[in-house]
């Protein structure tokens, strides 16, 4: 594993878009995990965003995050599709070509599997013309999908060439999901994989995890589950995964440091990553995306 | 809901029925126009209310549209003629298009003025539209939106049986189990079994309609070709001929050069044409299906 297979995501660092693709590069960092909010929000427009993440050089890992998309149905699923449509063009113009949709945390939505296998086909037909694979992540509090596994099985159903699973390392420790449930995916299927840890050993409660995750990850190496995320790692690497990993740590306290300080930590953790799994380089998968 | 209503084959959901019209887009449509005149088309009519020309042979219709304003998101037409959309003949085009949206598909914006057709459609690969038609059999599209030349036959025959037999749609590296759920899920088309391949150009991915009267082919990037400009598009069109070479013959004695140097010559199998206007080629490919040719299309 080398650096090249790991990038930041820009919900960990504080302060304006450039300054975060300044900081990413500078660490040493190749690719930079976008949300919509970095574009949308950005004071100078949309094409501004977008020509910032192309002029800093950096590859764009993926594109999040679309939210309870599956299951509704009427009024409710003619909205989502709109966001679904808005959030696709979006991500087509930063040259990502992968979108993270989290698994449906709705009231609103229904029960039926067969609705979410319907719902996430449209979704991956609908990116097929902009060449965006759709990375389909089970929330540990997603409403019926809430551990990894389940969101395979629906991938599976569903049964789409640009479909496939995200995983986070935060949710499977949340859910205590276990590492050989990683046996059964296929790896070609896991369009990336975000990384964070988080301090206390447990979180039972969805409201639990909800508020943990968002505010209360840490970096891989410095949280309390280092040797199962190094695991991860390595399982990850023995069924052939050869993608992308971003660190997606939510923290209250890195969106108030410098970003210089927050970049270096997550350099630090790909050295923790690196030497605890293999110091073999592997050959990076193709970049393919148009930002580069 | 039309879903129901309908019941529709579960092989040929939208009632395929082959190919109404393809559409080239220039902003020189003159020498698009002289080059189709070689290969046999000729033009038949003229857009009521853009530069717009519909031009003919056999049952094969062909549009050269050189209107400068776009489509919203789409761009303006070249000098180098881009292949730009197809339309294709179904049972129910209101149907065929909600079944499409439902199933994912794009929208496309229609620019109908007062009194023309809206035409159905969908967005293709690149910035082409995939539309839908289903008046094409006692009625004429283009008597609506199109004004006849004076004194032109208006259903000239075709050079040597020429009829549509598919197009090449190029795509980028990884990307064909993609297309093929887009062509598979939205139209019912079908892959055919590796190995299996008409003409000359033997590669890529070929589906077949529905309806078996023509075929999309699919190219991934040649090995070595890391320096060429590869886009995803429609590439080109693929004409069947009942007699390959009768067929290079004719097209010959009008002026039409083929590429003529290993691997690819004209055989019994198929042809290639040279590149014409920096963008365009035409396949030509040994064919019995003839699908509509027996047939004159609707005045």
């Amino acid at each position: 594993m080398n650096i090249d297979q790991f990038g930041m995501d820009t919900i960990t660092l504080a302060g304006p878009l450039e300054a975060k693709l300044r900081a990413v590069r500078d660490a040493g960092f190749t690719q930079i995990m976008l949300q919509a909010r970095d574009i949308a929000g950005h004071p100078d427009g949309e094409a501004a965003a977008i020509e910032a993440v192309r002029a800093s050089g950096l590859r764009v890992t993926g594109f999040q995050v679309l939210r309870d998309f599956e299951g509704l149905s009427g009024r409710l699923h003619a909205y989502k599709l709109d966001i679904a449509r808005a959030m696709l063009a979006m991500c087509h113009a930063l040259g990502s070509t992968v979108l993270l949709v989290c698994s449906s945390t709705s009231t609103h939505a229904t029960d039926d599997p067969e609705a979410y296998v319907r719902d996430l086909r449209k979704l991956a037909m609908l990116a097929v013309p902009f060449r965006i694979r759709i990375a389909y992540e089970a929330l540990s509090w997603g409403r019926r999908i809430n551990e990894m596994p389940q969101a395979w099985d629906l991938v599976l159903r569903a049964d789409r060439a640009n479909l496939g699973v995200a995983i986070d390392s935060y949710h499977m420790l949340a859910t205590k999901t276990p590492l050989d449930a990683l046996d059964e995916v296929d790896p070609e299927k896991i369009l990336f994989v975000q990384l964070s840890d988080f301090m206390w050993q447990e979180v039972r409660s969805p409201d639990e995890r909800i508020n943990t995750a968002r505010h209360f990850r840490v970096f891989p190496g410095e949280g309390a589950h280092s040797a199962d995320i190094a695991e991860l790692v390595r399982r990850l690497d023995a069924i052939g995964y050869r993608g992308d990993y971003s660190f997606e740590v939510f923290n209250d306290d890195y969106v108030q440091l410098p970003l210089a300080t927050v970049a270096a930590r997550a350099r630090q953790s790909v050295r923790f990553l690196v030497g605890k799994v293999s110091r073999r380089t592997l050959p990076v998968r193709a970049n393919r995306t148009a930002a580069s | 809901m039309h879903l129901h209503e309908h019941n529709p084959e579960p092989s040929n959901p939208l009632g395929l029925d082959g190919i109404e019209f393809v559409e080239f887009a220039t902003s020189q449509p003159q020498a698009l126009g002289g080059l189709l005149q070689r290969m046999g088309f000729a033009a038949i009519a003229r857009h009521r209310s853009r530069e717009v020309m519909l031009y003919r042979q056999g049952s094969m219709n062909l549009i050269v549209n050189a209107h400068p304003d776009p489509l919203p998101g789409m761009a303006a037409p070249t000098a180098a003629p881009q292949l730009t959309a197809i339309a294709f003949r179904v049972r129910d085009a209101d149907f065929a298009w909600r079944r499409a949206l439902d199933l994912g598909a794009w929208e496309m914006p229609t620019r109908a003025s007062a009194m023309e057709l809206n035409i159905p459609g969908i967005h293709g690969v690149g910035d082409s539209l995939l539309y839908f038609v289903d008046r094409y059999r006692d009625f004429s599209i283009y008597d609506v939106d199109f004004v006849a030349l004076p004194g032109v036959d208006r259903n000239p025959p075709a050079v040597a049986g020429l009829h549509y037999f598919g197009v090449v749609q190029s795509i980028l590296e990884d990307r064909t189990g993609d297309w093929i759920d887009f062509y598979t899920q939205l139209f019912g088309f079908s892959v055919l079994p590796g190995g299996k391949y008409f003409g000359i150009m033997p590669k890529g991915t070929l589906l077949e309609s529905p309806c078996h009267k023509f075929y999309m082919q699919l190219i991934e990037p040649p090995a070595g070709s890391e320096d060429i400009e590869w886009e995803e598009r429609l590439l080109r069109l693929g004409l069947g001929a009942p007699d390959v070479r009768a067929a290079v013959t004719a097209l010959r004695e009008r002026g039409i050069v083929f590429v003529d140097r290993n691997p690819i010559q004209p055989s019994d199998k198929g042809a290639l044409t040279q590149i014409y206007l920096g963008a365009v080629t035409f396949e030509l490919v040994v064919s019995h299906l003839a699908p509509e040719s027996a047939r004159p299309p609707v005045r």
